[in-house]
């Protein structure tokens, strides 16, 4: 009982890392038809920036809001700059990202060094408060409570605003949009950017559960590859849908069978292929 | 223009044969004989070239010609390497005559596995889907110790033996052997891509629902042409794991399948001989920047990730088809 209780905290703290992992990736290639293969890179200069930040000003609030900038910063730069004279072709997109990801990582390992960064916990999250008769670190919760509060604001943003409209609306049929007076030009841009925003974001935040290390740019694309994938693109409850499912399997996968930890989730992501191809919550695709 | 001159062939005219053969005759020649010019060193990287050429090929079949983005290439090498690595290093099958029919019947099996789960998704997903697969198999070479050596590798995988008496593979020998074999995976995949089949995959390509339209079983095409590919990647890894001697999960994974695919890119998606030029260029690239700088050697594969796709559009084998081309119309009587 105790076992499954504690797993549980750990699959939907762990679902909600991948819930930010993967809306970025899902908007920008729900709204954009954009594979930014670079989405992990940015995730791990974020972390890097962000525990840098952390660490000079003492603050961790004003670590993860400088990693958010920076990746922002580097997705509008790589949006105006590049991405943007490549639409619809899809296989520049894909080399120009990657191509991307090899200079983030290797600039990452020039400033930072080759050897992974640690003592990333806070010390005022680093308590465990027992709940019942089972023990819960504090950071889980915050991650928890952190990850509903984001959410949330992104459902409102995406379904109350009227650029969370015009996105929704630039998904569904580009060029009635478009007709309709919008500059798509400057929503795609703009999303790019928020989608680089959220990556560096939750660098910091995933920290703990991914760590900082040259690696990890990889890793967490994969995760939020999977995320998108499982819970279908383009809208915020699919991400937060798939992060969960995600976490969750991956969370019993590690404490049911320890040996095949990492499979657990690629049996989801195959299930889900062969039934339901569009994800769980997924817009019809293209 | 008649039905010889699309399926690739030369007309009547000696000039048109010249032109038409040419190329492939002067480089065969050139390949054959430059072993006794080049030193040891570069001729181990013309083999090495002559191996990425054969996986970038494979790759082109269902990336420039069927449309296919696949990001996982390097699964179907990587499971024919250790499959060949695993006969040769762990059980001592040293026989050329089992090792490579069981590595490339490998690669083949685990191309119509992913396949079968990849292609029910399309475009960008379908690029998703197959990157994950390469990711996944790489973990599994990294965690199943046991069999694959970890992230150790799988080390002592020797050169094959072909039960020829008198015939030992020296370095020279295998540079001849994996000659053959990238003619032979050329001429294979020349009459495949001239073939109605292959002309069925462009077609594909261009416009999916105008093929479905005309009676062609889409799917059924785009999977065979998967598999036949993974086929190639086989053959290219039977030969490249007794050239390094070595498996890594590293070869099962991104950086592969993506500097294949850069070397599809850069060559010219779509045409044949493009993805044997995106090879000699990125090797040898690559072996330049690692003898100058090893540390910074990503940061300059990126730089010229970026500047391919902004500055090289369709690749050099693109530019340089429609030279040769140029040539032919001008001195061949060429109709085309």
């Amino acid at each position: 009982m105790n076992v499954i209780l504690a797993n549980l905290l750990i699959g939907i703290s762990f679902g909600f890392i991948l819930f930010l992992l993967g809306t970025g990736l899902s908007l920008t290639m729900g709204l954009m038809r954009v594979v930014n293969l670079a989405h992990g890179a940015l995730y791990m200069f974020g972390a890097y920036v962000g525990l840098t930040a952390a660490r000079y000003s003492g603050n961790f609030a004003i670590g993860i809001l400088a990693g958010g900038l920076s990746a922002g910063l580097l997705g509008l730069i790589m949006e105006t700059g590049f991405l943007r004279r490549m639409y619809k072709q899809e296989m520049s997109q894909v080399l120009l990202t990657i191509g991307f990801v090899y200079i983030l990582t290797n600039v990452t390992q020039w400033i930072w060094g080759p050897i992974p960064q640690s003592g990333v916990i806070p010390e005022f999250l680093s308590g465990s408060v027992p709940i019942g008769n089972i023990t819960i670190p504090i950071f889980r919760l915050t991650i928890i409570a952190f990850g509903l509060i984001a959410a949330a604001v992104l459902w409102l943003f995406q379904e109350k605003t009227r650029i969370g409209a015009i996105i929704r609306a630039g998904m569904d049929n580009r060029e009635m949009t478009m007709g309709l007076g919008i500059n798509l030009k400057v929503v795609f841009t703009g999303v790019f950017a928020l989608g680089a925003f959220i990556a560096g974001f939750c660098g910091l935040i995933g920290a703990p559960s991914l760590g900082i290390n040259l690696g990890v740019g990889w890793d967490a694309l994969l995760l939020a590859m999977i995320v998108v994938i499982v819970g279908g693109t383009g809208s915020i409850q699919g991400a937060l849908v798939g992060g969960l499912v995600i976490g969750l399997v991956d969370a019993y996968g590690k404490a049911f069978f320890p040996e095949f930890a990492y499979f657990t989730m690629y049996l989801v992501l195959i299930i889900i292929l062969l039934f339901r191809p569009s994800g769980l919550m997924g817009r019809a695709m293209q | 223009m008649n039905k010889a001159n699309i399926a690739g062939y030369a007309g009547t005219s000696w000039r048109d044969w010249l032109f038409a053969y040419a190329p492939y005759i002067g480089i065969g020649i050139i390949l054959l004989i430059i072993p006794a010019f080049i030193s040891t060193y570069f001729q181990s990287l013309l083999t090495k070239v002559l191996i990425f050429a054969i996986f970038a090929m494979s790759l082109d079949l269902i990336l420039g010609y069927t449309g296919l983005l696949s990001l996982g290439h390097a699964a179907y090498l990587g499971v024919a390497g250790y499959t060949a690595g695993l006969l040769i290093a762990r059980l001592g099958l040293t026989s050329f005559w089992i090792v490579a029919p069981a590595a490339i019947v490998m690669a083949g099996i685990a191309a119509a596995i992913i396949g079968y789960i990849s292609l029910r998704v399309s475009g960008v997903y379908f690029l998703l889907v197959t990157l994950a697969f390469g990711q996944l198999l790489s973990v599994v070479a990294v965690k199943w110790r046991a069999v694959t050596g970890g992230t150790d590798g799988l080390v002592g995988i020797i050169y094959p033996d072909f039960g020829i008496p008198g015939l030992t593979l020296t370095d020279t020998n295998y540079y001849y052997l994996v000659f053959i074999a990238f003619a032979v995976c050329f001429f294979l995949l020349y009459r495949l891509i001239n073939s109605p089949f292959g002309k069925a995959l462009v077609g594909i390509r261009e416009n999916e629902s105008r093929m479905k339209c005309l009676g062609y079983n889409t799917w059924a095409h785009k999977y065979i042409a998967f598999i036949v590919s993974g086929l190639f990647a086989g053959v290219a890894g039977v030969l490249f794991a007794p050239f390094y001697g070595i498996m890594v999960p590293g070869h099962l994974g991104l950086m592969t399948s993506s500097s294949v695919m850069l070397m599809v890119v850069i060559g010219g998606a779509g045409t044949l001989f493009g993805p044997v030029i995106g090879a000699i260029v990125v090797l040898l690239l690559e072996h330049f920047a690692s003898i100058y700088t090893p540390e910074r050697w990503p940061l300059i594969l990126g730089v010229v990730f970026v500047i391919c796709v902004l500055f090289i559009r369709g690749g050099f084998g693109f530019h340089l088809s429609k030279f040769w081309s140029r040539l032919r119309i001008r001195y061949g009587n060429a109709e085309s």
